[in-house]
């Protein structure tokens, strides 16, 4: 604040409170301020009455004082005045700045016969102004106005035009000119294309101007029965008569009762042109106006605080509080579940790109994402040489299953992207050229709603399992058709499984051989067992007796399996029918030992006999004598009858012979018509000799060949064991048969002794 | 006749003359109104165009229009009484009560000759009543409030506006009626015995909608008290405007306009809410009304009515 203007203002306030008291009852002067809304000169002639009517009837001297807005406040504040009369708008400034208290009263406007309370604004222009119609024609129009803190000059046209979506004071140019005289002046005159001024001031100018309403127009013209004056806005209580404060009580008192008293007949208000003064009205109307329009005293936006907001939209600060905080909550919310969702997505990816197994995920058909594994598995540098191709890129044309493996992968893929899960088997290809089997199972992973398919492919690496398949198969086949018999057996020896070869070569129906003891040798029984695990393994051949009695001959090798702990847990044999291969050898056997045609012995066994002869005679102190006897004249048989003839003769002669020998004699077919004996327990020479007789005379007898009797003879040679010297049996026999031929040359169909030749 | 087609007779003819305005299907809440000068707060929004486009006036000459609008389906609400929104009830249209513009305190009179000094002295008088309308309703509460039946009386049926006549006539020794009559009457001899005043909170006019406008129609129902209340903002706050406006609409002078004004009271938003509450004055006064309605026979039936108020069309507060 200005500090010279406050002592002055304190001075003169201390100055004009001391005159009041001085002048207490004393020849008392009050100063009536009158607002200029028209020329001074108008105003002071027009009021002076009232001034002088007031004067008279209270005893005060109340002079008069006629002054524009600036200097009544000016005079205000200076408390140069004690009473005003001025317009609501004058009057609300005021009482904003100075906080008076209240009006005394309310003029009362005069029209001829009528009166009113009530002030509004007339907005006109030039008659003839065709342009200027509506209230909307008044865009881009020059406005001439008494004043912004005129009422009914300016403040009620404007919230009028506002009303009619004009706001003039941004669009238009307003000239202020002080005065309504002027106003109107200035429209006549043209300067002005329009004017505002307040209710009366035309009917006032028309007493002295009577066409004046001929020369005006005025626009948006209210209908308002019994409003005394033409008026294009809405209206306000009229003019109010102010006290101020520092007037004491009893001055206003006498004022107040003055002023109600004034009939309008009465001189003074017929000269003043007023029908008296009414009650105080209410200003507020004229209050909400200035608000609405921002106008001193509401101009200022008033600063508010946050404490106001909050008093004067607590709900809605509260609302918006909850609101805000609801956002914020569902934001940090939304964060955290994003944060979430990121790293759970990380976590997935991570899981796929460091799972030990070949993953990848396909979209639109081809590889989109692969981890390191997949990588591998196909034996590439980077996931670059995967990406952006498919399945059938890294596969042979055909798999294993037949299918063309293209036209495979796009049935399972269709069949993927409709929700199922895939598995199969599939093989591929390495960069290097290998195979390599995988079990490949592909699962769609996106949701519904999302228009493209992602499937997620795995791969897991199955040659190996695909190898030991393969052998297992084979075992398995080598166990089905093998030609042995292969059965396996618990550790006590209890038949598990065997397989058809078993079956066929025990002639056990399968129920019968599983849960049973394999066949056993008869002499070591389950005690092959007990080698097996000793040893290993246990091998040999014994005979058996099939199912439904027929002997077989087996020949078995038996292993022992041994389980992780090196314990026995198996027993796992294998075994074949050799009773063929017996049988064969005995043949074979007997084939080396004795004579096709005869039956009996051949050179071979003979010498064996005469071997085993010769130990036994030595070992019994005893003697024997070994006899080589040949047909005489046989040739000549052969040749007349033929080779059969012959061997049936061979055959007769032979039986002859041997039935004259003992048991324990052994009679050999040494080759063609040459025989030979070994006669054990040689007594004496007479039974020998007596043996050789009766030998002689039984090859002597005819035989019936071929239709015919046929008679042959023998020559016999014979030889005894021991002798002096040691011999072996070919000297034995070469001696017996160095006599057969002794016999030969003496004659025939006789018997000689060998001797030994004298040296 | 209808009661408050007094005011309004000078732009009737008018009116009428324009012919009503067609009545739409679709659109707008379609609002009945005539002059009174508690329907002056719509009136004065529509000047303002305080009014949105969700809601047109239809202007007629008196209730009579409003009623048979409803019942038509032409209107989708009206300002009517609370006994004529009983009558429309009565004849099988719901009406919810949304706005209570006025209670008379002083409009509705009964004037009688000198020599009848109390209420008991009506007895075997003669006395000229608009029987279907709310002069009728006022007679029965004078009866009840004098201790009288209806057959202790004679009632004269007449439209209020013929009342000054019969009574220089001197065919009828008392009159219920309203102003102006009841001033016609003042000057002819007659004194004021008992007006609406003495029986407050009893003759309401109100606005109503149909309650399907109310179902369907709920925002259309706000705009409509919305800009009632801002009319009677600027009734009461612009007084001295607002005297000039109502003056001119009903060719009154603003003087009689300030005295038809003393005779009514204009309950605000808080009055409002009080009267329109669950069980408050208007549906407890509905009650009694339509009991002394029936049981006059002035309705056919009983309306039962359950709901009639509902102040959930009331704004919080005046803009």
């Amino acid at each position: 604040m200005n500090v010279r203007r406050f002592v002055i203002s304190v001075l003169l306030l201390i100055a004009t409170e001391l005159m009041a008291i001085a002048e207490v009852n004393a020849d008392e002067t009050l100063t009536l301020g009158v607002f200029a809304y028209r020329p001074d000169h108008v105003l002071q002639e027009r009021y002076q009455p009232l001034a002088d009517y007031l004067s008279r009837e209270t005893g005060i001297r109340i002079r008069l004082e006629v002054l524009n807005q600036e200097n009544m406040s000016r005079a205000i504040a200076a408390n140069r005045l004690d009473l005003f009369l001025t317009n609501p708008s004058h009057f609300l400034l005021i009482r904003s700045e100075r906080s008076l208290t209240g009006v005394l009263a309310t003029l009362v406007r005069r029209s001829r016969e009528s009166s009113t309370a009530s002030l509004g604004g007339v907005i006109f222009t030039r008659a003839g102004r065709n342009d200027i119609e509506h209230l909307a024609d008044l865009r881009d129009k020059t406005i001439a106005s008494p004043g912004v803190h005129f009422l009914g000059g300016y403040q009620t046209q404007v919230l009028e035009l506002l009303d009619a979506g004009i706001d003039i004071r941004r669009v238009n140019l307003i000239r202020f000119l002080g005065t309504h005289d002027r106003v109107v002046r200035s429209v006549l005159s043209g300067d002005a294309d329009v004017g505002f001024i307040r209710t009366s001031i035309l009917e006032q100018l028309a007493q002295t101007d009577p066409d004046l309403f001929t020369r005006v127009k005025v626009l948006n013209r209210q209908r308002l029965a019994g409003f005394p004056y033409v008026v294009s806005t809405r209206l306000y209580p009229e003019w109010p008569l102010v006290a101020l404060p520092h007037v004491n009580e009893r001055s206003v008192r006498k004022i107040a009762s003055a002023l109600f008293a004034i009939e309008p007949e009465d001189d003074v208000a017929l000269a003043i042109g007023i029908a008296g003064f009414s009650p105080p009205a209410d200003y507020q109307s004229v209050e909400y106006l200035a608000r609405t329009l921002r106008v001193p005293p509401y101009d200022q936006v008033p600063q508010l605080t946050w404490v106001d907001a909050l008093h004067q939209y607590r709900l809605w600060v509260f609302t918006i509080l909850v609101l805000v905080m609801l956002l914020v909550a569902s934001s940090l919310w939304l964060g955290r579940s994003k944060r979430q969702l990121a790293s759970e997505q990380r976590r997935l990816r991570q899981l796929i790109r460091s799972w030990p197994q070949a993953a990848l995920l396909i979209q639109g058909g081809v590889f989109s994402d692969t981890n390191r594994a997949s990588v591998d598995l196909l034996r590439y540098s980077s996931s670059e040489s995967l990406i952006g191709k498919d399945l059938a890129v890294f596969s042979p044309e055909y798999q294993p299953d037949g299918e063309i493996s293209r036209q495979k992968l796009a049935s399972m893929l269709a069949r993927v992207s409709e929700g199922q899960v895939e598995q199969c088997e599939w093989v591929l290809n390495r960069s290097d050229g290998t195979e390599v089997w995988v079990e490949l199972t592909m699962a769609p992973v996106h949701t519904e709603d999302e228009p493209e398919a992602l499937i997620l492919c795995s791969l897991y690496d199955i040659t190996r399992r695909k190898r030991a398949e393969q052998r297992q198969r084979l075992a398995a086949s080598v166990f089905e058709y093998a030609r042995e018999a292969i059965f396996i057996t618990d550790n006590h020896g209890i038949v598990i499984d065997a397989n058809d070869a078993y079956l066929a070569i025990t002639g056990r129906p399968r129920n019968r051989a599983i849960g049973r003891l394999p066949p056993l040798p008869v002499d070591e029984g389950t005690g092959i067992f007990a080698s097996a695990r000793a040893q290993g393994f246990w091998s040999g051949e014994f005979a058996s007796r099939r199912n439904d009695g027929e002997p077989i001959a087996l020949a078995v090798t038996l292993s022992s399996v041994r389980g992780d702990h090196g314990e026995v847990s198996h027993f796992v044999g294998i075994f074949s029918d050799i009773s063929r291969l017996k049988e064969q050898e005995r043949k074979l056997r007997i084939m080396a030992h004795y004579d096709a045609l005869t039956g009996m012995p051949n050179r071979v066994l003979f010498a064996d006999r005469l071997q085993q002869a010769m130990a036994l005679t030595r070992r019994q102190s005893g003697k024997l004598a070994v006899v080589y006897i040949d047909l005489d004249e046989f040739k000549p048989v052969n040749d007349a009858f033929g080779h059969e003839a012959g061997d049936q003769l061979l055959v007769e002669i032979a039986t002859r012979m041997r039935a004259e020998l003992r048991e324990e004699d052994t009679l050999a077919r040494l080759g063609g018509d040459e025989f030979a004996a070994i006669v054990m327990n040689v007594q004496d020479d007479a039974s020998l000799e007596s043996l050789l007789v009766r030998l002689l005379a039984r090859v002597a007898e005819p035989a019936w060949v071929a239709d015919h009797s046929v008679e042959v003879s023998a020559s016999i040679g014979y030889t005894l064991f021991p002798q002096t010297g040691d011999l072996d049996g070919d000297q034995l026999l070469r001696q017996a048969d160095q006599a057969m031929y002794q016999a030969k040359h003496r004659g025939r169909n006789r018997y000689v002794r060998f001797v030994e030749p004298s040296a | 006749m209808q009661r408050r087609e007094f005011l309004g007779f000078s732009i009737a003819a008018g009116l009428s003359a324009a012919g009503l305005p067609g009545c739409s299907s679709s659109g707008p809440l379609r609002f009945g109104i005539h002059p009174w000068i508690g329907y002056e707060p719509l009136y004065l929004a529509d000047d303002f165009n305080w009014l949105p486009e969700t809601v047109a006036l239809r202007p007629g000459t008196s209730t009579t229009d409003s009623m048979e609008g409803l019942l038509a389906g032409a209107l989708d609400g009206a300002a009517l009484t609370l006994d004529e929104t009983i009558r429309v009830w009565s004849r099988g249209l719901e009406l919810v009560v949304v706005a209570v513009a006025d209670v008379s305190a002083g409009a509705d009179v009964l004037m009688v000759k000198p020599a009848i000094d109390e209420l008991a002295a009506l007895r075997g008088q003669r006395i000229a009543v608009e029987l279907n309308g709310v002069s009728g309703i006022m007679l029965l509460k004078i009866l009840e409030v004098a201790g009288l039946g209806p057959n202790d009386v004679t009632k004269v049926d007449l439209p209020v506006s013929q009342h000054a006549d019969a009574w220089s006539r001197g065919e009828v020794d008392a009159s219920v009626c309203y102003e102006p009559t009841a001033s016609m009457i003042e000057s002819l001899g007659g004194v004021r015995l008992f007006d609406s005043s003495d029986i407050p909170e009893t003759i309401f006019d109100v606005l109503v909608v149909t309650r399907e406008t109310a179902k369907k129609n709920s925002s259309s129902v706000r705009d409509l008290v919305r800009a009632h209340f801002a009319g009677l903002q600027h009734l009461v706050r612009n007084m001295h405007d607002s005297v000039y406006r109502v003056a001119d609409r009903q060719g009154i002078a603003p003087d009689e306009v300030r005295s038809a004004l003393a005779t009514v009271m204009l309950p605000d938003l808080a009055a409002n809410q009080r009267y329109l509450r669950a069980a408050g004055p208007i549906e407890t006064m509905a009650g009694s009304l339509s009991r002394l309605m029936l049981a006059e026979g002035m309705i056919d039936r009983n309306p039962s009515i359950q709901r009639l108020s509902d102040p959930l069309f009331l704004p919080a507060r005046v803009p």
